[in-house]
């Protein structure tokens, strides 16, 4: 932001040192080049191709399966079918059930992952001498395979073999948590929340050691205390980080998979059957229902740029009215 | 800002998208075809020599007979000069791998383990008619013949629909029988015996509502040498319809109207679901009863979780696949015994497990002929003599003479055996027969009403719903997959 400041004056000065004439042949060469016979486009074309090839492509193959019957055995076939899998997708009960899983694993995973990797990253900010040691310990369990991570937590947790299960019955909580459907959920929030914290204090860290020491110091110099800094001063600053943070978290979280086939299969009782599980179910388990699963990764798709949209909004930073056209009115 | 002549549209764009997308799609296309019978060139004349220097993937899910043959390939690899690369995994995994392959139509894995409910039904196309490899000059002939194979298990893992195309050769057969800690009854039995008023020992004469009576009694009075009386694979799983479907058939319940004569050759019209039935209701009230008494942890446990749970001590006895003896053998030497599934008030029943080996459709040239060496090979009797004495694993013969052999017969059980799967022979026998086999519906859909199936009684034994609001859920389910 200060930096905006800075920049505005500057260009004024320019601007006035040069001519009127030059300065416009100056904007005409500055302007970018616009369509498709140009040399910078030609340049880009190859890039382009692959990055169509590898979206559009895909998108497009997408939409037309859900409006199709596909058989992929004996050769690929789509038999036009108009809107039957939306309708039998979006008036299926078991679906929106799913949905509702899902958004429930969403906002706890997010949620957690966001205050504690707050929380972590903060004490990481206050450590001086062992903070390099003690950032790579709590680190390492993001660098582990999360179908490991699923059966790590399967093993632990065996009320047979497993150490936290006979910790647990220890003190008297002898159920198996994957077992009801009322603690296999939680469980398996709290297994993703265990690997990924560290990733999201990681990135807050960073924003933590971009806070110009100087406006922390005037904070303190005009009374704040640790907390007010925090929320009026630190978080504010963090604004773009946390965007990011929460962006590569969300949606991870809406494509949360292998941990929940590692440990419950989306048991007990469809327990945690998220959506996922069932388009996993519908393209690959069942016979030609690709048509469903290609509606279900359509709404999965929706869902993302609704959720991204949404913490933009909230989070995003708004050009300053400073920085445009009107600042040079004033 | 104004349109530019030279920008692309959006409508142009997904009209260019459409295009690619149907090219793609028309170059994925194959067409199914009468399998080749390729002649190779190499080995100078010995017919097991003639695709020397091929390498082959075989794909299986993470069984003991495969575990076996992973281990003692290089017999095979002396024989034809072939490689093989073994990938074994869970079995879902196996069905989606292959799905993938057939569809792409390409031969990533060229020998199959073709589950025949799982792959074989759904996914038939996929697969090459072992037929004219059979039938043709070109390779060695299948030791003994088609006619060493037991019938039920050549039917039921090899064709379907056609009976004039064979898909697989019965490759293993695991079965589930009762396997129960002989230590354990030893100890308790007499007082179990003064307390219940019958021999609790399984036996051939068992009952289920005695098996849930013995289990209630172990759960009550033997808890100083083990946590509960029985165990169950009800995990949100395959296994927990596997486990059920004992109980089903005893209770004279079943899928569809067919019953078991769809498990053979399978169908494209079973008939009604008659699962909602009032024998249906019977069997889910009486199953529900016993995964009450079972240890807790049942409904996380598929049949590899149940197994370690027996041999960690967990449990007094338990209905698991018979291939799971060589480990409890290992764990408890000479400790474990196994039986016959009690009966119900129809009859008793085993459900059958047992997977051929098949080709992938997609397999041509030296491929496919090496492909052919390895199945002939792999279910051969002497390989299947060979897999029973593996230390990493334990055979499940498909083959009459295997059972015949001497040195096989010497070993039943016997404790410590050179054959430790082979303990289970004599149970395991007669369970085949067919008054005493349970057989699953081979219809296309059955991925899904599998799934339906253990979703419905997942939800009944973890949120206790009722049985007979269960079986009409399932029921009205599997109508709508059936349409």
């Amino acid at each position: 932001m200060s930096a905006g400041l800075d920049t505005a004056p500057r260009t004024t000065l320019r601007t006035r040192a040069v001519p009127p004439a030059r300065a416009g042949r100056a904007r005409r060469r500055a302007r970018p080049p616009r369509g498709l016979k140009t040399f910078e486009f030609a340049m880009m074309a190859p890039a382009l191709t692959v990055l169509f090839v590898l979206s559009w492509v895909p998108f497009v193959i997408l939409i037309a399966m859900s409006f199709a019957k596909v058989r992929t055995l004996g050769g690929v076939s789509l038999t036009f079918t108009g809107a039957d899998n939306w309708s039998a997708v979006l008036g299926d009960g078991a679906i929106w059930a799913s949905w509702a899983r899902s958004l429930v694993y969403f906002v706890a995973i997010v949620g957690l992952e966001m205050l504690l990797g707050l929380a972590v990253a903060l004490v990481l900010h206050q450590l001086v001498r062992a903070r390099s040691v003690v950032l790579s310990i709590v680190l390492l369990p993001m660098f582990l395979a999360p179908v490991l991570v699923g059966l790590l937590g399967r093993f632990m947790l065996d009320s047979t073999i497993g150490l936290y299960a006979k910790i647990l019955q220890g003190v008297g909580l002898g159920d198996d948590l994957l077992a009801s459907p009322s603690t296999a959920l939680p469980t398996i929030v709290s297994i993703d929340v265990w690997q990924w914290t560290p990733l999201v204090a990681l990135i807050l860290l960073a924003g933590l050691t971009a806070v110009p020491p100087a406006t922390l110091e005037a904070a303190t110099v005009d009374g704040a205390g640790y907390l007010r800094t925090l929320v009026s001063i630190i978080l504010p600053q963090m604004k773009p980080i946390i965007l990011v943070a929460l962006l590569v978290r969300s949606m991870d979280a809406i494509r949360y998979f292998d941990i929940v086939v590692a440990t419950t299969n989306g048991g007990p009782a469809d327990a945690t059957k998220i959506i996922p599980i069932k388009l996993y179910e519908f393209a690959f388990r069942f016979n030609n229902q690709l048509g469903k699963a290609a509606v279900l990764g359509l709404t999965m798709l929706a869902f993302s740029i609704v959720m991204a949209r949404i913490f933009l909004r909230f989070f995003g930073e708004r050009p300053s009215i400073a920085a445009g056209d009107g600042g040079d009115r004033g | 800002m104004a349109p530019r002549t030279d920008a692309i549209s959006r409508r142009q764009l997904l009209a260019g998208g459409a295009s690619l997308a149907a090219l793609f799609a028309l170059q994925a296309c194959s067409t199914g075809e009468k399998t080749e019978t390729p002649k190779g060139t190499a080995g100078g004349g010995d017919p097991w020599k003639q695709f020397s220097g091929t390498t082959i993937n075989f794909i299986s899910e993470n069984t003991s007979p495969s575990a076996a043959i992973a281990a003692n390939l290089a017999p095979f690899e002396q024989l034809t000069g072939i490689t093989v690369k073994v990938q074994q995994m869970e079995l879902d995994k196996v069905v989606e791998k292959c799905k993938l392959d057939f569809s792409s139509g390409t031969a990533q894995n060229h020998v199959i383990y073709a589950d025949p409910y799982q792959i074989l039904a759904p996914m038939a196309d996929g697969l090459a008619d072992l037929r004219p490899l059979l039938d043709s000059g070109n390779y060695p002939a299948v030791d003994k013949g088609l006619g060493d194979f037991i019938d039920t298990q050549l039917q039921a893992t090899g064709s379907f629909i056609d009976d004039k195309k064979l898909f697989a050769l019965p490759y293993d057969a695991p079965t589930m029988i009762l396997h129960y800690r002989k230590d354990l009854f030893e100890k308790y039995g007499p007082r179990a015996k003064a307390d219940l008023g019958f021999d609790p020992t399984p036996s051939d004469s068992m009952t289920w509502q005695q098996y849930l009576a013995v289990a209630k009694w172990f759960n009550e009075n033997a808890r100083s040498d083990v946590a509960y009386g029985i165990g169950a694979q009800a995990k949100q799983h395959d296994a927990l319809q596997c486990d059920f479907s004992n109980v089903l058939w005893s209770f004279g319940g079943d899928y569809f109207e067919k019953g078991q004569s769809l498990g053979l050759r399978g169908s494209e019209e079973p008939g009604a679901v008659t699962v909602g039935s009032p024998a249906g209701v019977a069997a889910a009230t009486f199953y529900r009863d016993l995964l009450k008494v079972a240890h807790p942890s049942s409904t996380t446990w598929d049949w590899t979780g149940l197994a370690d749970a027996f041999v960690a001590g967990e449990i007094a006895m338990c209905p698991n696949w018979h291939e799971f003896a060589a480990g409890e053998e290992k764990a408890f030497p000479g400790k474990v015994g196994y039986a016959l599934l009690p009966k119900g008030p129809a009859r008793r029943a085993h459900i059958f497990g047992g997977t051929g080996i098949g080709i992938n459709a997609n397999a041509k040239g030296d491929e496919l002929g090496a492909a052919w060496l390895f199945v002939n090979w792999a279910t051969s009797p002497q390989t299947q003599l060979m897999s029973l004495g593996s230390k990493v694993g334990g055979g499940t013969p498909t083959r009459t003479s295997v059972y015949e052999l001497p040195e096989v017969k010497a070993e039943e059980g016997k404790s410590p055996s050179k054959f430790p799967n082979i303990r289970t022979a004599e149970t395991v026998l007669k369970a085949w027969q067919a008054e005493n086999i349970g057989l699953r519906p081979k219809v296309a859909q059955w991925v899904e009403l599998d799934t339906i199936i253990f979703t419905e009684l997942s939800k009944m034994l973890t949120r206790g719903a009722d049985p007979a609001a269960t079986m009409a859920a399932m029921q009205q389910q599997m109508q709508k997959a059936m349409q």
